[in-house]
């Protein structure tokens, strides 16, 4: 970092500018980039990921936003929950002869004459939220703590800390980010506008409130949103419900939180809502789709298809002794967990696996349901559970809806990240009468067990968003309200402790299901014809069979080879399909 | 003032403003000194009225302190060349025949030097002239004498109007360049183009004291909001959208009077500038002029109403994964309220952005714009999905309306007319509908006439013959009915889905509400009324109750819903299709029962449909393999790889709809003789030869089902005549339909008695034979007055009589019941007594 006229991580918007003024040296037509990149983002790419600076960067959440400085580089881990729109900014002005950019900032650093020449610029502004559902071990650490940049900061940060310790007595003095802050290397902020926002950060929270304190103070550590404003990337980059990873400029500017007291109807606006000192600011530069991978410790295991036969044994013992073990549950629940959404042919979501494990009563949910709803928290990254009541039905919106007076789309239960797993518990639920919205509620969480879509509510419209949710539903019998693509009578024959399960293997687990689920698969065509005899003669035998049920098969067969780590269909595994389901029919009709 | 002079650079080249690529925001911000000038310059120059409503509509809204509000700046500009005389207009010298050439202006440049509209090269006398003759000349057809908005401001002076209407393709069609420079600097054409209609309205009538705006609409290219951006600002553009949210009405003032609290005297108006009224500090009158003693007299100052309203993407332009997007639209005065919540509207405005302020005192501004729409014109949208618009009644009016859907692109037209004259286009299509679904091709063919439904007749005598198919699906479970009825549900120009378990009976046709605001009674629209001119598709048409049914009786023939309570009586266009499937009853089908037994509809219902197809599942090794490989494929091959050689969804659409709009086929000599001679061969078939049994094959309903279908079938070759070859395939559909439908299981042959009454002739004649063998028996063995016989015993009887037949306990028993209402027998129970 010391030869570069620049820090990336401290400065972040210096290293923009430099760049700026590069490029208008090198005979740029400042008018001409918009929409352009020119050259800030490479820098910061090469800084990030070939430099190995990614890792310097601290996130921003909860715990951290208390000792993150302003204007400077922090990433953010979220799913786009809303899109607010694009923003026109003054992208590039003339501040006497020399042009000057705007570009990931709030405000500009000098004051902008009336008269000066500008050019209006665009970007976007996404609301992103943490993912629902999110398990605790998705939660980054922030290894950033470590790196002396961070503890120059704190240590300012203690200064200002200590100056107005008395106001902020409410703000938890206790963090660990504080209790390291003794490095001598104290490095002064070069920059004027930063020393500038130290000033006001200080002036108003000599004033009894600390803005940036107040930050963890109103948001509860499981809504803690962001927004993220996106430069230069094209629509379709970034879609609702994708995961992101954005690293960017975390800006605080204490003017814009001052109230408008014009009423003009403009301003009934989304930010009006989400004021800075509630939702912070993050100016874009780079961004990345985060996939389940991206959320484990790097050291990945070695793919040798015994290994993944070792892990799968032994996540299949761990499931099965969640179920009380009962093996074909077990088995089940593992295809079931590796199912993803995998193509889109009309109104046909290929590859979802929906389970209804049925027969559970109070007794046996109390015990299995929870050992259930652990052992997926433990496994995988987005785990939701929706208790089934009439009341709850009734009364709760699941679909997101558009709230047109704040302009924001108000995030329902089912606004979930792509490969979520979401656990629907049946039992609950009580002989009652569904109301207009309890019938809608119903309806909607129909819909995405079989064309795996929920729609969102415009008011004078919906739009149907794809979804790929894994759902598991627990029922005493099977589920009319909610039917699933496997119903399963389970049988549990002994109530196991909960096993203590070793660290290592989560890992290795957790590593299985990301790895194994994003597997391509294909089929041979000696295969093809095998399958096809199958069910050809499967029909000629059964007329009830029907396309519901060969697309049940051909998706269970997918994931069993999925499973031990295959990309090609063989005649073991879709064997071992057959076996299962002979098994399953045998159990339903024992319990008729 | 600097402003005064044209700069010296853009004298070259006065007609190519696309040499200055500047954004015309920054020009105008930096115009020195105009920005200060006083409001009411514009007008006073001129020898025109008082400016009664002298301030333009682009009322900049309040949180000015705008770098990109023009409104200072156009007034500015405006009194820039004002002064000079405006010698376009008042030059006689040109005659009505000249050409539309930048030339006419000519004779003005040596009595005053041009006049630019600051940092481009658009000379205001060029465009002031070029505005003038625009409104003189403009002719739709040679034949007029009187140029079109010659009309209509004569028009809008009679009415004491404040309002022209111009249609954006009249000018454009007129002076191409002219349209150009109104699209791109719109806030400086504008100001000239009232400026031009002001002096002509007072040479028309000099007592004529309102101001006239024109309304710009129709705009050659309609931007969608997705793709609004900055270099769109200050640009005059049109939007499509739906309105969501409506502010209420804001009186915005214009012009201000104060009176002096110490001596009473009333300031003269003082004019809105900038947002902001500048109140006076010292009273105006000599004798008083005291400090700060002027009070707002609110009474006496002038206000314009203001509306802001919000305007959402629709949901045809949402990309996959995105949420719409949402403008501001600022209404003044009588645009205030033309649009209400949910409306489909299409408006014409010029793209502002204004900048925010960060607190009211502070003079430094945000670096963050807020971007609007100033409203120039409003036009509420069709509510259909697509433009299926009401040609029937139009046809003869062919004036161009002002709808024009994205449809009428050329190109587009061109390659559907492409399309349509492959020779397999018949064949292709039907490949195209559904591409998933295997199989079924007679059923998709059936599908796709309905698609493209027939022509509606009216005849003078006010009666009137549906043009829409009905399309009735009964099938086995699992055999991909509901499948198809999405598909065509999202492929029909507008439609409804709906689930016959689902629907009641007001829930299709309509129902009367209570408002919860204003305590009114309104009429909203069901299912089938909001159909109209679509297809409505009902799935589980057998769940549906009986009551909603009956409904449906008057929808499907006579194409209206009549509606009588709580006041109000009305009867509603429903022309729409229906597209019904229904389960048999008892899940199967079982071949043994006719139609009507498996599925339990009334016939009445029944034989409103033209077509009715039974789509069963049939114990076939082929189709199970044929099954088995399209679920293989479905699962393990690329999705794309499989469909090749499809029309995509799109296109099928654009064809359906363009083909409903603009193709209207007639029915051929040739054609009508063959559908006279076909109808009376399938009349025929009943007739067998020696036998007294007369079964119906086909009745008029079938013969006006056949007209439509081939119709239906030249419509999708883009034909504008029904041939022959149209009419077989109609007769091959129909039978096709029939055979499945109307076979009669006893003979084998068709009957339409079937769909009619619900019992086939075979039946009917089975019926009346057992009547006359229960009397011939009775008639044999009892006596008047008699002792009773038991039921059993008679049928014994019979069976003993024709031990050939099958007869059971039911079926003697409804003889013997049309046997007492004869009078013949009396029955009791279980005993029978001849009387």
């Amino acid at each position: 970092m010391v030869g570069l006229p620049y820090d990336c991580l401290a400065n972040p918007l210096g290293a923009v500018r430099l760049t700026f003024e590069k490029a208008v040296a090198s005979g740029s037509e400042p008018a001409l980039l918009d929409g352009k990149d020119w050259g800030a983002a490479d820098l910061f790419r090469q800084f990030l990921f070939d430099d190995g600076g990614l890792s310097q960067v601290p996130f921003l959440k909860p715990s951290s936003i208390t000792w993150v400085q302003p204007n400077t580089l922090v990433r953010f881990r979220g799913m786009i929950q809303d899109m607010l729109g694009n923003e026109y900014y003054v992208g590039a002005y003339k501040d006497g002869d020399t042009w000057r950019t705007n570009k990931f900032a709030d405000a500009s650093r000098c004051p902008m004459d009336d008269s000066s020449d500008m050019r209006i610029w665009e970007r976007r502004l996404l609301y992103c939220v943490p993912v629902p559902g999110q398990s605790s071990w998705v939660e980054p650490s922030n290894e950033a703590m470590k790196n002396p940049y961070a503890n120059s900061i704190a240590l300012q940060r203690e200064k200002r800390q200590r100056e107005d310790h008395t106001p902020m007595a409410d703000v938890d003095m206790a963090e660990p980010d504080h209790a390291q802050e003794d490095s001598p290397s104290s490095k002064k902020m070069r920059e004027d506008g930063a020393a500038l926002q130290q000033v006001t950060l200080q002036k108003s929270a000599s004033e009894g409130k600390s803005s940036n304190s107040d930050l963890v103070g109103d948001v509860e550590r499981n809504s803690f949103p962001c927004l993220v404003k996106i430069y230069d990337a094209p629509e379709s980059d970034l879609k609702l419900n994708d995961v992101f990873e954005f690293v960017g400029i975390f800006t605080f500017d204490p003017d814009l939180t001052l109230d408008r007291d014009d009423t003009d109807d403009f301003c009934e606006d989304a930010l009006v809502s989400l004021p800075p000192s509630k939702v912070p600011r993050l100016h874009c530069i780079l961004h990345r789709k985060l996939v389940v991978n991206d959320f484990l410790p790097s050291p990945q295991l070695e793919l040798t298809p015994c290994a993944i036969k070792e892990v799968r044994e032994a996540l299949l013992g761990h499931l099965a002794s969640v179920l009380g073990n009962d093996r074909v549950a077990a088995q089940y629940l593992l295809l079931h967990l590796l199912s993803r959404v995998h193509a889109r042919i009309d109104s046909i979501a290929v590859g979802k696996l929906s389970l209804n494990l049925t027969c559970f009563n109070k007794e046996s949910m109390s015990v299995f349901g929870n050992h259930l709803k652990l052992a997926m928290e433990n496994l995988l990254p987005f785990t939701q559970c929706l208790p089934l009541t009439v009341d709850y039905l009734n009364s709760v919106s699941l679909i997101p809806k558009k709230d047109y007076s704040t302009n924001r789309l108000v995030s329902g239960f089912l606004q979930l990240a792509e490969g979520s797993h979401l656990t629907i518990d049946e039992t609950p639920i009580q002989t009652g009468t569904l109301n207009s919205m309890g019938c809608e509620n119903a309806r909607v969480l129909k819909n995405m067990m079989e064309s795996q879509k929920v729609e969102y509510d415009f008011t004078y419209y919906k739009v149907e968003m794809d979804a790929d949710v894994q759902l598991l539903v627990l029922s005493e019998g099977k589920s009319n309200i909610l039917p699933a693509d496997l119903v399963l009578p389970f049988r549990p024959s002994s109530v196991s402790s909960i096993l203590g399960v070793d660290g290592e293997m989560l890992k290795a687990w957790r590593w299985y299901f990301a790895a194994m689920k994003t597997l391509p698969h294909s089929i041979e065509p000696h295969m093809q014809k095998v399958v096809e005899d199958d069910l050809v003669a499967a029909r000629q035998a059964d007329r009830s069979l029907g396309s519901q049920e060969f697309s049940r098969w051909l998706t269970m067969g997918r994931l069993m080879s999925v499973s031990f780590g295959e990309t090609c269909l063989s005649m073991e595994h879709w064997q071992m399909v057959k076996e299962l389901e002979r098994l399953r029919k045998e159990r339903l009709q024992g319990n008729l | 003032m600097a402003s005064d002079s044209p700069p010296a650079n853009i004298h070259d080249g006065p007609s190519s403003p696309d040499e200055w690529p500047t954004s015309p925001i920054s020009n105008t911000l930096s115009t020195p000194g105009g920005a200060r000038r006083p409001k009411r310059g514009r007008r006073s120059s001129y020898a025109t009225p008082p400016p009664v409503q002298s301030d333009s509509r682009f009322g900049t809204p309040d949180a000015s302190q705008t770098p990109s509000s023009s409104d200072p700046q156009r007034r500015g500009r405006a009194r820039r060349w004002s002064g000079t005389p405006n010698a376009a207009a008042a030059t006689p010298s040109y005659t009505d025949d000249a050409p539309p050439s930048s030339e006419a202006g000519d004779g003005d440049d040596d009595e005053a030097p041009p006049m630019y509209v600051w940092g481009t090269n658009i000379s205001v006398q060029d465009v002031n002239a070029a505005i003038l003759r625009f409104l003189r000349h403009f002719r739709e057809n040679p034949q007029q004498i009187e140029g079109k908005y010659m009309r209509a401001i004569n028009h809008v002076i009679e009415m004491e109007g404040d309002s022209l209407d111009v249609d954006a393709h009249d000018v454009f069609d007129y002076d191409s360049d002219l349209y150009t420079k109104m699209v791109k600097y719109p806030l400086e054409v504008l100001a000239i183009f009232d400026i031009v209609l002001m002096d002509m309205v007072s040479r028309i009538n000099p007592l004529f004291e309102k101001h006239i705006q024109a309304r710009i609409f129709h705009l050659k290219s309609s931007t969608s909001m997705r793709n609004l951006n900055p270099s769109d600002v200050e640009r005059m553009v049109s939007l499509k959208g739906m309105i969501i949210r409506c502010s209420s009405i804001i009186p915005e003032i214009r012009e201000a009077v104060f009176r002096c609290l110490v001596c009473g005297y009333y300031s003269d108006p003082v004019v809105v500038d900038r947002g902001r009224i500048n109140e006076p500090t010292v009273c105006g009158k000599q004798e008083c002029l005291s400090r700060n003693s002027m009070t707002l007299v609110h009474n006496r100052c002038r206000f314009a109403d203001k509306q802001v309203v919000r305007l959402q993407e629709t949901p045809d332009e949402i990309p996959d994964g995105g949420t719409p997007h949402t403008v501001s639209l600022l209404m003044h005065d009588k645009l205030v309220d033309v649009g209400r919540p949910g409306d489909r509207v299409e408006v014409t405005g010029i793209y502002r952005a204004m900048s925010v302020r960060i607190g009211q005192t502070q003079r430094t501004v945000k670096s963050i714009f807020k971007t609007y729409i100033d409203c120039l014109h409003i036009k509420k949208a069709d509510k259909s999905r697509m433009h299926v618009h009401d040609m029937m009644e139009t046809e003869n009016g062919a004036s161009r309306s002002s709808d024009e859907s994205t449809l009428d692109d050329e190109d587009q037209v061109e390659r559907l007319k492409e399309l349509s004259r492959q020779p397999d286009i018949y064949e292709r299509l039907t490949r195209s509908l559904a591409p998933n679904i295997w199989e079924l091709d007679d059923v998709k063919k059936g599908l796709l006439c309905q698609l493209f439904g027939g022509n509606a007749l009216k005849l003078q005598s006010g009666a009137s013959f549906r043009g829409d198919i009905n399309i009735l699906l009964v099938g086995d479970p699992g055999t991909s009915k509901s499948q198809l009825l999405q598909y065509i549900h999202k492929l029909s120009p507008r439609g409804i889905y709906t689930s016959g378990r689902g629907s009641s009976a007001v829930g299709l046709t309509a129902y009367v509400a209570k408002d919860p605001e204003t305590g009114e009674t309104v009429l909203e629209s069901g299912a089938l009324v909001l159909s109209d001119r679509g297809i409505c598709c009902i799935d589980e048409f057998d769940k549906m109750s009986d009551n909603a049914r009956s409904m449906l009786h008057e929808v499907m023939e006579q194409q209206t819903v009549s509606i009588a309570k709580a006041g109000i009586i009305a009867s509603l266009n429903a022309r729409t299709s229906v597209l019904a499937c229904a389960n048999p009853i008892g899940s199967r089908y079982n071949p043994r029962l006719s139609v009507i037994d498996n599925i339990h509809l009334p016939p009445t219902l029944l034989s409103r449909f033209d077509l009715i197809y039974l789509i069963l599942d049939k114990a076939d090794e082929q189709t199970d393999r044929r099954l088995a490989k399209h679920i293989v494929a479905l699962h393990f091959e690329d999705p794309d790889s499989s469909q090749q050689d499809v029309i995509d969804l799109p296109t099928l659409t654009a064809y359906v709809s363009y083909a409903r709009k603009h193709i209207h086929p007639q029915l051929s000599d040739e054609a009508a003789e063959e559908l006279t001679r076909g109808y009376v061969e399938l009349r025929r078939r009943g007739n067998f030869p020696g036998s007294s049994k007369k079964v119906i094959t086909a009745t008029p309903r079938q013969i006006e089902s056949l007209i439509r279908l081939s119709e239906a079938l030249a419509r999708i070759r883009f034909s504008e005549l029904v041939e022959k070859q149209d009419v077989v395939e109609a007769f091959r559909l129909l039978e096709v339909a029939m055979q499945q439908s109307a076979t009669d299981h006893a003979t084998g042959t068709i009957d339409m008695d079937l769909i009619t009454t619900g019992v086939s002739a075979s039946e009917r004649m089975r019926r009346e034979n057992l009547v006359s063998n229960t009397r011939n028996i009775i008639m044999e063995k009892m006596q008047i007055g008699g002792p009773s016989t038991r039921l059993l015993e008679l049928l014994d009887e019979l069976k003993k009589q024709s031990p050939a037949s099958e007869i059971h306990l039911n079926d003697l028993r409804n003889a013997l019941a049309t046997l007492s209402s004869e009078g013949f027998v009396v029955v009791h129970g279980d005993s029978v007594k001849r009387v």
